[in-house]
């Protein structure tokens, strides 16, 4: 239970961020030209918009540390696995068992280093240069973001001990379209 | 010693198939903790900082953009146009199909987006017609990569980021060869159709030609915002990617209505992770680079073929060569992340412009993506016309070939890549 309210806000978080800094950095372009329009510029001239740049790339940040989570869940990483199909069973379950146990040590390496960051920029005044946000909260996305995707590379890891299951995902699905063969490995947006 | 050791170390984790990403950031703390005494801190700020950069946004922009675009609608129309522009010559779907494939390019900056879209429409209804499959697949796979050679492209995005190289005049270099590359391949269309005698389909109107026209120009008028957008000082390439996002979602919901408005947190959470996943390879790039660059391995590459008298000749085989076997193991963004940072400062020590480098990286993973084992277009199309592997690994061999000569080309003769951005004097 607990489990599905984290994937589900898991999900929620990642596609809002996504829409939301699409939607400011199209309004702040928008707002760029109209404000030279005439008769908008008494209205739209307050209106500053400098900070949209920066909470953009805050955002997509934020994304792209619990989005690399998800896409452990849903098996979306891009790997080689030219060698590790070329194995016997259980050979091929152990090189899998590593690789996975890599990630989720990975994973745990940097979420404390970013942790240990984070705590030291509590004790200062350092803030964000246009939004002035606390700079502790701006970087809180790597501790918090490699935790959860060490938490996730360890499901996966439990799961696949157990069934032999691996979250693959399918580049190669195409709506509508039955899918008869599979690619060997989920490859990125390329 | 230690450029063995690194490259050793991250070819041993890669080849246990744990994510590219992790691989680059595991080879990179081994070095931390046990031979350089750089502070283990500063890589906690890389991890967020490698991001820091608006740049790197457009590729979440294009990827959205894309998703939209994918759904159906655009590509659509944009196939009933090419085909009745060309569709009554020798293998006139196929014609059709590079065609759409190269306008479909214009407006998507990935090549899995166009397979995609143009395949899943256009390899059912050249079967229909009378085409083999692997005639359709054949033209479809390889035409599909036009889609990171023609602007806007998430590669050339990823260059320019990764080597400060503009992104608007990498843009502006891709036009060129991405038409020659779409004529090479469709003369290989046709050349093979006429051979076969394979079906033309009956000539269209003019009318038809101007209503199949007006029908597509929503998708069109993207390209031009696009381009036109970056080219004219309009907006920056991030800007434009945004702007072509919002503009792709009004088109699919609301003109074309081929997605429900409570389908698109479905569209923006696959685009958000197939960005995510990007951007966590990009993060872990910057840290793998930022160890090349402490232990001085791109200078010291430098060095050695200076002193050896490399020829720019004997540079770029070499840097094909290289970028062919890659091909072989990773996906086209892997690589540009993993060797851009490398070759870029030996490219330059020897006189070679950073954007001809660009698009002949491009060029290179292009051909990667079409042929076994990773070749992605291929397993897409082999998905989407139901087809075994082996037997899509032959049908793409004409094709393949003249990107190979292509790719001689593009090597050897700068002016191809060069020439359009220089004219616009944005080099």
């Amino acid at each position: 239970m607990l489990l599905r309210i984290l994937d589900r806000l898991e999900e929620t978080i990642i596609a809002s961020l996504m829409g939301a800094a699409t939607l400011i950095t199209f309004v702040a372009v928008v707002h760029r030209y109209l404000v030279d329009v005439p008769v908008l510029y008494p209205y739209l001239f307050g209106i500053n918009l400098a900070w949209s740049q920066e909470l953009c790339i805050y955002m997509f940040i934020w994304m792209a540390k619990f989005g690399a989570a998800y896409g452990v869940r849903v098996g979306i990483h891009v790997g080689v696995d030219v060698l590790i199909n070329r194995l016997n069973d259980s050979w091929r379950k152990g090189v899998i068992l590593f690789g996975l146990l890599g990630g989720a040590l990975f994973t745990a390496i940097v979420g404390t280093m970013g942790a240990k960051f984070v705590i030291e920029l509590m004790h200062t005044d350092q803030v964000s240069p246009d939004l002035e946000l606390p700079s502790w909260l701006v970087y809180a996305c790597i501790p918090l973001g490699s935790y959860l995707m060490c938490f996730r590379f360890l499901q996966v890891c439990w799961t696949y001990v157990w069934t032999d299951q691996l979250p693959h995902h399918d580049a190669t699905h195409v709506d509508d379209i039955e899918v008869s063969a599979k690619a060997p490995i989920a490859l990125g947006e390329a | 010693m230690s450029p063995a050791l690194i490259f050793g170390l991250l070819f041993a984790l890669m080849l246990t198939g744990m994510p590219i990403s992790i691989s680059l950031g595991l080879t990179v703390l081994t070095f931390l903790f046990t031979m350089t005494e750089v502070p283990i801190e500063s890589v906690g700020l890389k991890l967020f900082s490698g991001l820091d950069n608006f740049g790197i946004m457009a590729i979440p922009f294009f990827i959205l953009a894309g998703t939209f675009l994918t759904r159906g609608g655009v590509a659509r129309r944009m196939i009933a146009f090419t085909t009745s522009l060309v569709g009554h010559l020798p293998g006139g779907l196929g014609l059709a199909g590079v065609a759409a494939c190269a306008m479909f390019a214009a407006i998507s900056g990935s090549s899995v987006a166009t397979v995609v879209a143009i395949g899943s429409i256009m390899l059912p209804a050249m079967v229909e017609h009378g085409y083999p499959r692997r005639f359709g697949v054949g033209v479809i796979s390889t035409s599909g990569a036009l889609g990171i050679l023609v602007p806007p492209s998430i590669i050339l995005v990823l260059y320019g980021v990764s080597t400060n190289t503009s992104i608007g005049a990498l843009f502006m270099a891709g036009i060129v060869p991405g038409v020659v590359l779409a004529l090479m391949l469709a003369a290989v269309t046709w050349f093979v159709a006429w051979r076969n005698g394979y079906p033309k389909m009956p000539k269209a109107s003019l009318a038809q030609q101007f209503k199949a026209f007006r029908e597509s120009l929503w998708g069109l008028l993207l390209i031009g915002i696009v381009l036109g957008g970056i080219y004219g000082g309009v907006f920056t390439p991030t800007e434009a990617a945004a702007v072509a996002a919002v503009y792709a979602f009004f088109i699919t919901v609301f003109v074309y209505k081929e997605l429900k408005l409570a389908e698109v947190p479905k569209v923006l959470l696959q685009a958000a992770s197939m960005s995510s996943m990007l951007l966590y390879i990009i993060t872990n790039a910057v840290l793998f680079s930022f160890l090349m660059t402490h232990e001085q391995i791109p200078q010291a590459m430098a060095a050695w073929i200076i002193d050896k008298h490399f020829s720019i000749w004997m540079f770029l085989l070499v840097v094909n060569i290289i970028l062919l076997l890659a091909g072989n193991v990773m996906d086209p963004s892997s690589i540009l992340l993993i060797m851009a940072p490398i070759l870029f400062p030996l490219a330059t020590k020897l006189g070679v412009h950073p954007v001809h480098l660009g698009v002949l990286m491009i060029v290179n993973t292009e051909v990667g993506l079409c042929h076994p084992p990773v070749g992605l277009n291929l397993y897409i199309a082999s998905s989407i016309a139901k087809m075994g592997i082996s037997e899509i690994t032959i049908a793409v061999l004409p094709w393949l070939l003249a990107m190979l000569v292509f790719l001689g080309m593009i090597t050897y003769i700068p002016e191809i890549s060069l020439w359009l951005p220089r004219l616009l004097g944005m080099i």
